[in-house]
């Protein structure tokens, strides 16, 4: 058979089809815009990074440390190990938001940057590695009174270079000129909990000396090859002589962080394709038999005259093939565009990718997978014509053999019998009608709460997502006490006085209740590669973790991270060593509970003592909740300001801020993917119902003949839509609700950042009340508007058709 | 209209506007069905007897003139009032077996009955199960629609048209789409129920049912051209009447 002919057959079916495969292809265009742009952003999103890092030179371990250190011992330590290809100890000054101001010269314009809540701290460039970039990639090194401000309060506080910025010192006010902005590899994700201002030597030395900042340090080492990266970590840990007193990240984690932001989206962006993807293939299916079957006569006409199966399996073929290949290019149009606007914020803070091969080819092999997926499912579908036999066709127009015929019918009338319209008290009989067409033609009606669990998955999942990361109750599940106010005491040599003050300030104030502190108190364990630190919060746990496993810890015991449980090779009931100054005592393990603070490694014991009372602890961190109509912003910014040297912050606004990013971009997508949910939604209820509207045209005459109004038959044909709506967005639910938080879990469990299992925290009003109406609505809405046609044609239409 | 007459049409057209030009199908007719009547329309294929079956049992809107039903008049109807005329005052039965496959026989028929007294339902089902033992079909009532003969289904066609009791029955070639032992039964059983006092209003193609009737008319071009009595039908005058029939109808050009 000719190509033309096909085309022609394919042209002639568009035109008669029009509605439905207007509807097929809006579907299509959309998984396949979703997959390119899913599969680009994940490009461009490393492109972005692994540009930065080629430019910037992170360091591939660091470690960071407040208060006294060794310098003569981390000398000694790079000469001893030759794989150390580069290192530095970059020293810090943090100061609070407050403590900086900026105004704009000739304008009123002026602010500071107290909105932000994380750490500001002032450093100098690096000669050799862990460089922060300027807009254009080249390394900027300010000359005295210039400062070069990170790009993300460019952004947010609309800072210029020109403007003036103060840096409020104990002595006085530092002033500097914004000469640029920089890119910083290490703490560009939105994630960090500090950003680095870049200022000259002369300057940094005045803001030390100025007094009211908090000197902090990172010991940072990149490694001629990264096999040795873990030897060298283990052997930093080892030596006693070496700072600690903070976190340790290496480079997987950086580069890790800084993808999970923009990474989330283009999953959140694929897993929307994928079910978009099914939902196209489910249509295509239902689309694909259902024109079998009305063309049965004419399919075995052709076969009549010799025209072999593969060549009128081509002949539909084709229509699929020119219409998925015109989607994928529609789509990966769109990509284009939507990819720019997605990545913007990434090049400003990473780095703009380069263009290369597979900037190309990543694209292009989503939309061919595309592609090949739904034309492998339509050929699949389109088998069915070999089993059309000519007599069956050409008489009794079925595509069904006369045995299977006879089963179909045999089966049919079992299911009759088993329930009629007379049986049972009660039921209007439109109802009981209804119900035997819903379970007559399950098969068909079937495509509607399929579509509507999907759906319902693709609206419910990424908003369910986003609610758990902006909940408090996320900070628990993740290891943190939920708390309104928290005080952070570190960054200052007496630090048990400090602790003193502020608990006896907050427990004489009215505002504040439920004040509890935890000391964190640095201990040693035995890990498979020597001894390794183990931070350990001590206090009162009661209610503030939620375990995976075991209990809570008692006198004698210790609950472990899972990231440590996994580290440490130990579980509930094992014992752990524990050494501090020498000494060395065991505890058991109580349970394990999941934590991404600290880097996932903490751990939790009982305070043996009031917390009041102890001594010697790294730091400590003071929470409590605040009384009615008491604002913890203002109480925060009230102790920030009275106790400099600790880090006061109101617990749900510092969470907010640290996840805005990534709450940011994923309420974005979450938008996205309601509106493409209930888009679908809409557009497959009305491809459907068009569908089925136009096979059930002699059920209506029947109907209307035997003396049912227009207006029943309208109410049948709505009722039956919208139950089918409501028990796939019900069942959606159901499975948002269980394998949905598995999977979810799963990908964020898999990034490996100290979240074992994720529990989703859905907003009951959107999820189980605002979407399902919004869905069951476009179901009706379809509905409403495919029927409303069906008031005004003749019986005899309806069954001469 | 005078009393005895249970339906009347007046002027009646009927113009299918979907067709380039539109086909005026019904042009200006006008008739007149007593009560108790079985009145049988003829003509060639085309002439409109099928749409005018349609148009004067509430089926389908006429474009224009009126059809009065026992004293009302069914183009001012609205649609649940012209619904409820064809649950409760007529039955219909087609050429083709038109059943709602997802149920039975017997589910088929009791469908309008059950729809006109919900709330009776034990006497709408005996109703039912009586009318399907009166036509022979009680052994089948609970098999599915493609397990059974044409001329079964057809049987049961008629049993619908009856479960509500109508005053009139309308059928469009009940027989034409089944051999002559199956027309034959179909045809008795229409004829048990006219004789039952039932008004039946009948198009056919076939003269041998046509002579059935007590009388003929004969469409052409949408419009009567002519009309025959033929009295009260009984089995031993059947060939005389067929005779007469066809001759009648030879003359029209049949």
């Amino acid at each position: 058979m000719s190509r033309s002919l096909a085309a022609r057959y394919a042209a002639g079916d568009l035109r008669k089809n029009a509605g439905v495969d207007v509807a097929l292809a809006v579907v299509l265009v959309l998984s396949a815009f979703l997959m390119a742009t899913g599969a680009m952003v994940v490009e461009r999103v490393f492109g972005s990074i692994d540009r930065l890092f080629e430019q910037a030179k992170p360091p591939h371990f660091l470690q960071m440390h407040v208060g006294e250190y060794d310098r003569a011992a981390l000398e000694s330590f790079a000469a001893e190990h030759p794989e150390i290809d580069a290192w530095v100890v970059e020293e810090m000054i943090g100061f609070d938001g407050a403590a900086v101001a900026w105004q704009r010269p000739g304008t009123q314009e002026a602010g500071d940057l107290a909105d932000s809540l994380v750490d500001n701290l002032f450093v100098t460039q690096n000669a050799e590695l862990d460089f922060l970039l300027d807009e254009s990639g080249a390394v900027p090194r300010p000359s005295e009174g210039e400062v070069y401000v990170p790009v993300a309060y460019q952004q947010r506080f609309d800072l210029r270079v020109g403007d003036e910025l103060e840096v409020t010192t104990d002595d006085g006010a530092v002033p500097l000129r914004v000469e640029g902005f920089v890119r910083d590899s290490q703490m560009a994700s939105s994630l960090s909990p500090a950003t680095r201002f870049l200022v000259s030597e002369a300057d940094h030395a005045a803001l030390e000396a100025g007094g009211g900042g908090a000197p902090e340090i990172i010991a940072e080492y990149r490694v001629t090859h990264q096999a040795d990266l873990g030897g060298l970590q283990r052997a930093y840990q080892a030596d006693p002589a070496l700072p600690k007193n903070g976190e340790e990240v290496t480079y997987p984690m950086i580069r890790l962080i800084n993808a999970l932001s923009d990474g989330l989206v283009a999953v959140a962006l694929m897993f929307a394709s994928g079910v978009l993807v099914a939902i196209a293939l489910l249509n295509l299916r239902f689309v694909i038999r259902g024109a079998l079957e009305d063309e049965v006569r004419e399919i075995g006409a052709m076969k009549a005259i010799g025209i072999r199966d593969a060549e009128i399996s081509g002949l539909y073929l084709a229509k699929y093939r020119v219409m998925t290949a015109l989607a994928c290019v529609v789509g990966g149009g769109l990509a284009v565009a939507a990819t720019t606007l997605l990545t913007r914020r990434m090049e400003v803070s990473y780095a703009a990718a380069p263009w290369e091969l597979t900037t190309v080819l990543v694209p292009l092999g989503a939309l061919a997978l595309v592609y090949v997926v739904v034309v492998a499912i339509c050929r699949g579908i389109l088998r069915a014509v070999r089993k059309v036999e000519v007599v069956d066709a050409l008489v009794h127009g079925s595509i069904l053999g006369e045995r299977q015929t006879a089963r179909r019918a045999r089966r049919q009338a079992r299911r009759l019998r088993r329930g009629g319209l007379a049986a049972g008290r009660t039921g209007k009989v439109d109802v009981r009608l209804a119900l035997a067409d819903l379970r007559s033609d399950a098969g068909q009606w079937a495509l509607v709460p399929v579509v509507f669990l999907l759906a319902t998955l693709l609206v419910v999942l990424p908003t369910s997502l986003l609610n758990t990361l902006e909940s408090p109750r996320f900070l628990t599940n993740m290891g943190m006490p939920r708390s309104d106010v928290l005080a952070d005491l570190r960054f200052t040599d007496d630090v048990d006085g400090l602790r003193d003050d502020v608990l006896s300030d907050m427990a004489g104030d009215d505002r504040l209740t439920d004040v509890r502190a935890f000391a964190e108190v640095l201990y040693e364990s035995p890990s498979e590669d020597g001894w390794a630190t183990l931070r350990v919060d001590v206090g009162d746990h009661a209610g503030t973790i939620e375990l995976l496993d075991g209990e809570l810890p008692a006198a004698g015991q210790v609950a472990l991270s899972t990231l440590n449980a996994q580290k440490f090779g130990v579980g509930p009931g094992d014992e752990l060593t524990l050494r501090q100054d020498g000494a060395t005592t065991t505890a058991v393990v109580s349970g394990v509970y999941q934590d991404i603070t600290s880097g996932g490694d903490t751990a939790k014991m009982p305070a043996t003592t009031p917390v009041a009372d102890v001594t010697g602890a790294a730091g400590y961190a003071i929470h409590a909740s605040t009384a009615p109509g008491a604002d913890p912003a203002a109480v925060a910014a009230e102790y920030a300001e009275r106790y400099p040297d600790a880090a006061v912050v109101p617990t749900e606004e510092y969470t907010r801020q640290t996840m805005a990013t990534m709450t940011g971009a994923l309420r974005n997508a979450a938008a996205a993917s309601l509106a493409f949910g209930v888009g679908v939604a809409l557009l497959i209820t009305s491809l459907f119902l068009k569908l089925r509207l136009t096979r059930e045209r002699r059920t209506r005459g029947i109907l209307s003949a035997v003396g049912f109004s227009r207006r029943e038959i309208v109410a049948q044909v709505r009722a039956k839509t919208l139950a089918a709506a409501a028990l796939g967005t019900a069942l959606g639910l159901l499975v948002a609700a269980t394998a949905g938080e598995l999977v979810v879990g799963g990908v964020m469990a898999s990034a490996n950042l100290g979240l074992a299992r994720l529990d989703l925290v859905p907003d009951p009003w959107l999820v189980y009340l605002a979407y399902p109406l919004l869905l069951v609505s476009a179901a009706g809405l379809a509905a409403v508007a495919l029927t409303a046609r069906l008031r005004r044609a003749d019986t005899s239409a309806w069954l001469r058709s | 209209m005078s009393h005895d007459t249970v339906l009347e049409a007046r002027d009646l057209t009927k113009t299918f506007s979907s067709t380039d030009p539109p086909t005026r199908v019904l042009d200006g007719i006008d008739l007149t069905v007593r009560e108790g009547e079985f009145l049988v329309v003829m003509g060639a294929s085309g002439s409109g007897k099928s749409t005018l079956l349609y148009t004067v049992s509430g089926m389908d809107r006429p474009s224009g003139g009126t059809v009065t039903l026992r004293g009302r008049d069914l183009t001012a109807l609205g649609d649940a009032e012209t619904s409820r005329v064809r649950l409760h005052e007529t039955g219909f039965v087609f050429q083709e077996a038109y059943f709602l496959r997802n149920l039975t026989v017997r589910d088929n028929v009791l469908l309008p009955a059950l729809k006109a007294v919900p709330k009776e339902k034990a006497a709408a089902v005996a109703r039912v199960d009586a009318l399907l033992e009166r036509f022979g079909i009680a052994h089948v009532a609970h098999h599915g629609i493609t397990q059974v003969s044409g001329g079964q289904l057809q049987r049961a066609s008629i049993c619908r048209a009856l479960a509500c009791e109508p005053s009139v029955v309308f059928a469009d070639e009940p027989t034409g789409a089944l051999n002559s032992s199956m027309s034959a039964e179909v045809m008795d059983a229409l004829t048990h129920v006219h004789a039952g006092g039932t008004t039946v209003v009948m198009v056919t193609h076939d003269p041998g049912c046509a002579a059935r009737a007590d009388r003929v008319v004969y469409l052409r071009d949408g419009g009567v051209v002519d009309t025959r009595v033929l009295g009260t039908w009984s089995p031993e005058r059947a060939g005389a009447r067929e005779d007469e029939l066809l001759l009648w109808l030879r003359k029209l050009g049949f």
